[in-house]
């Protein structure tokens, strides 16, 4: 039960879509002839054990790997026709916590979001820049501006790496695990972020969360992924019962639901 | 070119010979070389060298416009008498001065054991192992005469060349080729007369031991280069083995033509009867080199024949050689009876 | 002054200077500039200078002499003008590229690796080089085309050779990409050094000129060989300068780069083929100087932070002002090896910077 949900209306071609889709590393099979479809503007959970192929179907998608068998399609069109920097203007990743070689600012970080729209030779134009700012007030990064990244704490280079993905500016946003390092304010942050992404801009979220609490809150709609199989797709109510969380999980939840949350004052 | 540092390696016959075939196919197809060069015998032991086969002219021909071929193989067109030469070997300093034209050389190569006094003053364009282009093109020379065997680097002969200035390259890698480097000296620099003298004066010596030693025996030599980490001597068949074999000894050798190195253990196996400390100038004495370990056991140390040489005199192939050769007869054979230098 | 005007002066010193580095930063096309006229002034300068003493009016109506046909009515010795037109003028405009060349790569490698202390050497090109140059110096024969020996031919085979065996061997590897490409140099420079090793332990005279060639130096600069080298260079360092994106994409990993649109396998190839050319081609034709290739792009990140766009263009006008200046450095002092001089001036200055590094920029 979410009081804060998207209505999916059916009718427009999914923008993601896996069609019996076997992933393997060499002859280790991870992803079993996995069926998705995501339509534009979704808001998705990946949740599931460690090792159920979670992150693999992210690289699917995101061209890193290509599947064994079935195709893996975004806009309709399979992803390996993509060339990478049109794929990129398509979904934006939130890239992993990175040791910096070099010092960069914070800016400089966010900025590498623009890549893909970046012209080769002239380089950022003001609308890049714009697009920074922007997405670094969005995050609430702008007291940050001109700082050097690597004096940042997790939770702080988290959220640049999330203004990064915003500033790329592309219909699918996708986060693998992005609440590691975060404390609970800023799982809040993140989280709200991108309900903001998809309320006001239609982005379709798709999210890798290890906290069940969080996808159940913030996603209305949640993959249970278990053993390379989508083991539930569905509302949080529907999927996350007692008896999938023990099968999957093997731990005996308990579940409250309809818990009264403080939302975080707006004080940024 | 003296042995402060062990002797450059003898080019090997075939290897000269190639470079010479491949220089000559490249040059714009010249004629027959004219050439007076005496065909070198390498790794002679005997004590009798060939007399010189050019003699004076009795009616001389202009001197210049002269080709020469250099030891390298190269010719080199000597349009007129030169007036200011750059000489980039002591040897080649020594050779100048004594050839009478040392007022002609304008620039020369450092040298820490320099001869005659006089070259002090002219300034010094070349170090070891560099040579300042810029410099010598400054001078404005019209012949400059450089080392072969990499003492000048093949680099600024080249770069010499590339720039239009003539460029003779000395190379001595035994005896017999020192003579044919003084006689193409003075041809070089229009002294061919004074060159021959000064050849035949210096045969004249080195016959004078030949007769003295001849009917000595010949002690096992071993001259000591360098001692203080590895133990450096001549290499087989080098311009120093030849010199020992000249002087009447029987000179121990690293074994190989391009090692410079003698493992203690060859050394003790071949048991020299005399030391001659070519690093005596460095400081080391003849206490000090029997007191080193395991060397007690030579015979030359037993019987205290270890003697310190004059290094400069005995490996430089320019004009003191002869006197070189001298000291070294008398320290391998102290008793040697030779006739008062000057006379013979 | 009293310790608080001491302290605001300073403060006020502090902020003049971040003053600068901000208008640097902001403005790279800017300092570019300056640093191009820098570079102009350092290479006329360098020109005017050297042993022989040649009054500067005369070098300059020498060159205009060779480069526009203009007669100024002056007169001068051919050795003047041999010394200016054969020696100087090939020998500068040689280390001005090849100081670029090194710092370009150096950058390159730094962000293609993704590690501070790369160079241009750091994937066995040094090694290789050496190796090639030692044998060549090895065999008995002279052969010189267009003045470049087997010397040159062969230390640029070599650098390349040995970047290519690199490559191929660290794909074999279970290490991901660069970490590979690290290790995998390291081994090979190993063993291709010890190679050097050997053969310079076999080449009793020649090995003065091997290490001649392991110091580097411009003393050996000619027309023909910057003829042969600099389109290379240029064709080499064009090439980087296009795909500075790349290099930017590649800052915070592969994986991250593959998701902003790079295709980091074949750009990876790509800019690892280029800029093993710039080096070697500099490599050949002035053997082994180090220290540009590693500090150079420091310094400039330093001030105009770590985008490749500006770091790039900025290393090549920087690289070239340092060997022009170490050049003209080594000559004044007695024609002491070039990887000498620019290591004494850099490397004082570059410490300097790091004490005095602000927040925002640090390494």
């Amino acid at each position: 039960m979410t009081d804060l949900g998207v209505t999916v209306l059916p009718g427009p071609a999914p923008i993601v879509e896996f069609r019996s889709v076997t992933l393997a590393y060499g002859r280790r099979e991870i992803v079993r002839a996995a069926d998705l479809s995501i339509a534009p503007g979704e808001r998705v959970a990946l949740v599931g054990p460690n090792g159920a192929g979670k992150s693999t179907l992210l690289r699917a998608l995101t061209g890193l790997l290509a599947p064994a068998a079935g195709q893996v399609e975004v806009d309709g069109h399979d992803v390996a026709d993509f060339d990478r920097a049109a794929l990129a203007r398509r979904i934006a990743v939130v890239p992993q916590l990175a040791v910096l070689p070099f010092s960069a600012r914070v800016e400089d970080i966010v900025a590498l979001g623009r890549l893909p729209h970046e012209d080769p030779i002239r380089g950022p134009r003001p609308a890049d820049r714009a697009a920074v700012a922007e997405a670094m007030d969005r995050v609430g990064l702008g007291r940050l501006m001109g700082r050097d990244a690597r004096e940042l704490s997790l939770g702080e280079r988290q959220l640049v790496l999330v203004a990064l993905a915003i500033a790329q500016a592309a219909p699918i946003v996708v986060l693998d695990e992005p609440t590691v390092h975060l404390d609970l304010r800023h799982q809040v942050d993140v989280m709200e972020l991108l309900v903001d992404l998809n309320a006001r801009d239609g982005t379709t979220v798709l999210a890798v969360l290890h906290d069940l609490n969080l996808a159940a809150r913030y996603f209305p709609r949640v993959l249970v992924v278990a053993d390379g199989r989508i083991a539930a797709d569905g509302p949080p109510a529907d999927v996350l019962t007692a008896a999938r969380i023990r099968d999957v999980f093997g731990v005996d939840p308990g579940i409250l639901w309809g818990a009264p949350w403080s939302t975080v004052p707006a004080d940024r | 070119m003296d042995a402060s540092l062990p002797r450059s390696i003898p080019r090997s016959r075939f290897g000269t010979l190639l470079a010479a075939v491949v220089l000559a196919a490249a040059a714009a197809g010249c004629g027959t070389p004219q050439s007076t060069r005496i065909t070198p015998q390498p790794g002679a032991t005997t004590s009798a060298l060939p007399p010189s086969t050019a003699t004076p002219d009795p009616s001389p021909s202009p001197a210049f416009p002269v080709t020469l071929v250099d030891d390298e193989g190269t010719e080199v067109e000597i349009t007129t008498e030169p007036e200011r030469i750059v000489s980039l070997t002591p040897a080649t300093t020594e050779i100048l001065f004594a050839l009478g034209v040392g007022d002609h050389i304008v620039g020369r190569v450092e040298d820490i054991t320099l001869f005659p006094p006089e070259a002090g003053p002219i300034p010094e364009v070349a170090g070891f192992g560099t040579v300042n282009v810029e410099a010598i093109v400054g001078l404005e020379p019209d012949l400059v005469i450089a080392g072969g065997n990499f003492f000048t680097p093949p680099d600024g002969i080249e770069r010499l060349r590339s720039v239009g200035l003539t460029v003779l390259v000395v190379y001595a890698p035994d005896v017999e080729t020192v003579f044919a480097d003084i006689e193409l000296t003075g041809r070089a620099v229009g002294r061919a007369d004074e060159a021959l003298a000064l050849a035949d004066a210096i045969r004249a010596e080195f016959d004078a031991v030949a007769t003295a030693a001849s009917d000595l025996a010949r002690p096992r030599v071993f001259y000591e280069l360098d001692a203080t980490g590895a133990i450096y001597g001549p290499a087989d068949a080098s311009f120093l083995a030849e010199m020992i074999a000249l002087a009447g000894g029987d000179p121990i050798t690293t074994g190989s033509p391009d090692a410079f190195e003698i493992p203690l253990e060859r050394l003790i196996a071949a048991d020299p009867e005399v030391i001659l400390l070519g690093d005596a100038a460095y400081g080391v004495t003849a206490d000090a080199v029997a007191a080193r370990a395991g060397w007690n056991v030579m015979t030359a140390v037993r019987d205290g024949a270890i003697r310190p040489t004059e290094d400069v005199i005995i490996t430089r192939p320019g004009p003191r050689l002869g006197e070189g050769l001298r000291s070294l007869a008398l320290a391998i054979h102290p008793d040697l009876d030779l006739p008062a230098e000057g006379g013979g | 002054m009293t310790a608080a005007s001491a302290g605001f002066g300073a403060a006020r010193a502090r902020t003049r200077r971040s003053l600068l580095r901000e208008g640097a930063r902001r403005h790279p096309r800017a300092l570019f500039g300056a640093v191009a006229a820098a570079l102009a002034a350092l290479a006329v300068l360098a020109v005017g200078f050297g042993t022989v003493a040649i009054a500067p009016e005369t070098t300059m109506a020498i060159v205009l002499h060779r480069v526009l046909g203009l007669e100024t009515g002056a007169t001068w010795s051919a050795a003047s003008e041999t010394i200016v037109w054969d020696l100087r003028i090939p020998r500068v405009l040689t280390a001005a590229m090849v100081g670029a060349a090194l710092a370009v790569a150096g950058a390159t490698f730094q962000g293609l690796l993704r590690n501070p202390l790369a160079d241009p050497y750091v994937l066995g090109t040094a090694s290789g080089a050496a190796l090639g140059a030692a044998v060549a110096l090895l065999i008995p024969v002279r052969i010189v085309v267009v003045e470049f020996g087997l010397v040159h031919a062969f230390a640029f085979v070599g650098a390349l050779l040995a970047i290519t065996v690199v490559y191929r061997l660290s794909r074999l590897s279970a290490w991901s990409g660069m970490t590979s490409l690290l290790l995998t140099g390291y081994a090979v420079g190993s063993l291709l050094a010890a190679g050097l090793a050997m053969a310079m332990y076999l080449s009793g005279a020649t090995l003065r000129q091997i290490f001649a060639f392991l110091l580097g130096g411009f003393e050996a600069a000619t027309w023909p060989r910057l003829a042969i080298a600099l389109p290379l260079v240029v064709f080499g360092t064009a090439g980087i300068l296009w795909r500075a994106r790349v290099l930017n994409g590649l800052m915070l990993g592969e994986e991250a780069a593959a998701h902003l649109g790079v295709d980091v396998r074949r750009e990876r190839a790509i800019l690892l083929a280029l800029g093993s050319l710039v080096t070697a081609a500099a490599v050949a034709v002035s053997g082994l100087i180090g220290f540009v290739g590693l500090v150079v792009p420091h310094v400039i990140r330093l001030v105009v932070g770590p985008s490749a766009r500006a770091v790039l263009p900025l290393s090549i006008v920087v690289g070239a002002c340092l060997l022009v200046l170490a050049d003209l450095g080594a000559r004044l002092l007695g024609d002491i090896p070039v990887g000498v001089v620019s290591a004494l001036v850099g490397a004082p200055f570059f410490l300097f910077l790091l004490r005095r590094a602000q927040s925002g920029y640090e390494l």
